[in-house]
């Protein structure tokens, strides 16, 4: 199914959704709300509010880490599951959790919560100036380093997207990985799919990216790797398919494969 | 001849035991170095300035600078690279500098060449007000097409529209020079940067690969070698690498009608890397490089330390200064005591910039490269680089020193005696995927920075980070001049981010600035 066939099924093509047949599960929490920064003794935590309840979604810690905190002054979509356990720094544990700060300004995304007692997050990894010598998710100096296999063969990589979002500064390091295999090779043949995506919100809303945003991602790419000089044989799938939304995960919909093939 | 190490140590404890002093008192004409002189530049040397004195350490020993194309005057204006990078300024320009030059020429000395050192080649060049940013900010014209052009010469098409609001200079709506002129042609205003301790602005072993890691663009590399380069020279980075800023510097500054030959472009970078400045004498806290000292200050410590190296961190600091000037006696004697309270608040300074943590918010290519906004952290974080406090790698960031709301310019009154000085444009990002993160897709500006070479909305007003040494030798500061003295660069950060610092906060990080 192309992705313009897609996009007129499902009708939804901006954030003003409609509903969705499907239910979302129960213990997902798919929204969209403003980010709240609430400060600690050390590294503050960021938090979001949906449906009168608070959720945690991480603490600041530096570029080694999987989670990038959201930006104030921008909506975020939050697409996570609920996390048995305690609180922190008050609000219900996501875990999973992918967050998606959203394009458009919006300045009432502007709070920055007081540090309070009860509230603090002595795992914090760094303190929040200077570290202790490595970032946070580094492994420690003397710790034995897995050496990762020597590629072979046809490789996949894939990228993963914010929502109606192209290319960021996360992405540079698997940008690299691609680069460096690809240009290794005698005579390499990349094939470029890229998808965008829907997500089920919690609410029962269907949000779509924008249309086109699936084949933009790809020139993007290829624009990309040929401004790196990486001469390859280069094959862009113009008609992605759009998985339906089911709230489960669905920002890995959002994505690019690239195939490098020797 | 002496080993590299051995000549180093030699001229190190030279310049610690006195060194060529060129004056004892800030005296900007005695200190001139004026194209084609053929004095010799010794080993190391120390020129006064307000805080003290600053140090020049060449590694290769004195040198004989006549034939050196550093020197000469080697294009059609009677300019050389010396006539902006004067060793008596760190290597760069101070505007003190500036001023006395034109006083002692009648404003003849080449240093106000029109093509770059006039507010616009079509102004009346004898007037002073002609010259006047040159003059009042230290600024030099920088005059880039438009729209970008990528170094193969091929058109790059910008993502947003370029407007001029204001143009104090005349220059961006002239007929011939302007951006409607037949070769249409932006002109921003920029400071000099030091042609000094270059090992480690072209130390490309960190956090260098083949896309940056602020936007994932590809990496520019070193057009002779093939490496990737680091992407820290200049304001926006649009030379990757010494040579080609050589030759553009050379064609453009110097108006030389064809670039350098290979020779003369070895020399010239040779030259530059092998240079150090710093503060090497304080006017209160004494000898900066005194044996047992702080270890990061002083000219030789630069020429000993390791680049490519993050600094944010308590193993490597970016600037280490150790314990040594944290707590010292006291005996009563006057001048000992007042060096002893100046060591102290260079240390406590050392501090307010290493661990004072404040909210840093709304940064372009800070906040937005997976840190969140905002982000509590303090100076290092961004000031990160091991022993100059630049970015590791591919420093252009955006805190607001060209953008508006936070630039620096004459308000506009009925009473207002000065007129703004710098132009205003206004950016209009309606083809760039997404707006910017904090500005939106309108954004108003002095100078749109590295967005005039990558046609990027995100990179409006993007700076290049520059190095924090010699910094007492060279005012004014940031990129247009925007702060006269220390202290105003000191109060533009607390305007900008709510920082909240103490007077004495800020007069000590003022003390530790000026050591640098």
């Amino acid at each position: 199914m192309s992705q313009v066939r897609v996009s007129a099924v499902i009708v939804c093509l901006t954030l003003a959704c409609a509903a969705s047949a499907v239910e979302p599960p129960a213990n997902h929490r798919n929204f969209i709300s403003c980010p709240i920064v609430r400060d600690t003794p050390t590294v503050p935590c960021w938090l979001a509010e949906y449906g009168g309840e608070l959720y945690y979604l991480g603490i600041q810690t530096d570029v080694s880490a999987e989670f990038h905190p959201p930006l104030l002054g921008h909506k975020v979509l939050v697409e996570g599951t609920v996390k048995d356990g305690p609180r922190i720094c008050g609000g219900v544990v996501l875990e999973p959790l992918k967050v998606s700060p959203l394009a458009e300004l919006d300045g009432t995304c502007n709070t920055i919560l007081p540090a309070e007692e009860q509230y603090t997050v002595p795992f914090a990894p760094r303190p929040p100036g200077p570290s202790g010598g490595r970032l946070a998710f580094d492994a420690a100096p003397g710790a034995p380093r897995a050496a990762p296999p020597p590629l072979t063969g046809p490789q996949e990589f894939v990228l993963y997207y914010d929502f109606d979002m192209r290319i960021g500064g996360r992405h540079s390091n698997i940008l690299s990985r691609i680069y460096d295999y690809a240009s290794a090779q005698r005579k390499p043949k990349l094939d470029i799919a890229c998808h965008r995506g829907s997500t089920l919100l919690s609410n029962g809303a269907l949000i779509t990216e924008r249309a086109d945003l699936g084949i933009e991602r790809a020139h993007e790419l290829v624009k990309l790797l040929r401004g790196a000089e990486l001469v390859a044989d280069t094959h862009v799938e113009d008609t992605p398919t759009l998985t339906p939304a089911n709230g489960n995960a669905d920002w890995q919909q959002r994505r690019c494969v690239v195939r490098v093939e020797p | 001849m002496p080993r590299p190490a051995a000549r180093l140590a030699s001229a190190a404890a030279a310049l610690a035991v006195a060194g060529a002093v060129f004056a004892e008192r800030p005296n900007a004409v005695a200190q001139w170095w004026s194209p084609g002189e053929g004095r010799t530049l010794p080993a190391t040397a120390t020129f006064a300035n307000e805080h003290g004195r600053t140090g020049i350490l060449n590694t290769s020993g004195a040198i004989d600078t006549r034939g050196q194309p550093f020197f000469e005057p080697i294009g059609t204006n009677g300019r050389a690279c010396v006539t902006c990078h004067q060793p008596a300024d760190a290597m760069s320009l101070s505007v003190d500098s500036a001023r006395a030059r034109w006083d002692a020429s009648s404003g003849k000395d080449p240093l106000f060449a029109a093509v770059d050192g006039a507010n616009c080649p079509h102004l009346p060049q004898a007037e002073r007000a002609s010259h006047s940013l040159l003059l009042d900010r230290g600024l030099f014209r920088v005059f880039l097409p438009w729209p970008p052009r990528a170094r193969d010469g091929s058109v790059i098409e910008p993502e947003f529209t370029l407007e001029v609001v204001r143009d104090p200079t005349g220059c961006n709506t002239h007929p011939v020079y302007g951006l409607k002129s037949a070769v249409p042609t932006v002109s921003v205003y920029r400071r000099p940067r030091p042609v000094a301790n270059l090992k480690y602005v072209t130390a490309a072993e960190f956090g260098v690969g083949p896309f940056n890691l602020k936007d994932a663009q590809p990496a520019p590399r070193d057009p002779a070698t093939g490496k990737l380069v680091n992407q820290n020279l200049m304001a926006d980075a649009r030379e990757p690498t010494l040579t080609t800023q050589a030759i553009s510097a050379a064609l453009t500054h110097l108006e030389m009608r064809k670039a350098p030959t290979a020779s003369v472009l070895e020399r010239i970078v040779g030259f530059e890397s092998q240079i150090y400045a710093a503060q090497s004498v304080d006017a209160a806290a004494g000898d900066l490089a005194e044996s047992g000292g702080p270890q990061a200050l002083g000219p030789a410590a630069l020429a000993a330390g390791r680049t490519s190296v993050l600094g944010n961190n308590t193993t490597a600091y970016v600037f280490p200064i150790g314990d040594v000037w944290r707590s010292l006696p006291r005996n009563g004697d006057a001048a000992h005591d007042a060096q002893a309270a100046a060591r102290e608040s260079i240390a406590r300074g050392h501090d307010v910039f290493f661990f004072r943590t404040f909210w840093i918010k709304d940064a372009m290519h800070i906040n937005t490269v997976g840190l969140g906004n905002p982000i509590k952290r303090t100076c290092s974080t961004c000031h990160g680089m091991h022993m100059t406090g630049m970015d590791t790698a591919n420093g252009w960031m955006d805190i607001g020193t060209t953008n508006l709301p936070w630039a620096t310019e004459k308000p506009l009154s009925p009473w207002a005696k000065e007129a703004p000085e710098m132009p205003l444009f206004k950016v209009t990002c309606d083809k760039a995927p997404a707006p910017h993160p904090f500005l939106g897709r309108v954004i108003y500006t002095q100078d749109p920075g590295r967005a005039l070479v990558t046609g990027r909305c995100n990179d409006v007003g993007t700076i290049v980070l520059q190095q924090f040494r010699g910094l007492s030798a060279r005012a004014p500061y940031f990129s247009n001049g925007s702060a006269r003295t220390l202290r105003e660069l000191v109060d533009f950060y607390d305007r900008r981010f709510n920082i909240q610092y103490s007077d004495t906060e800020k007069q000590d990080l003022v003390n530790f600035l000026s050591t640098l």
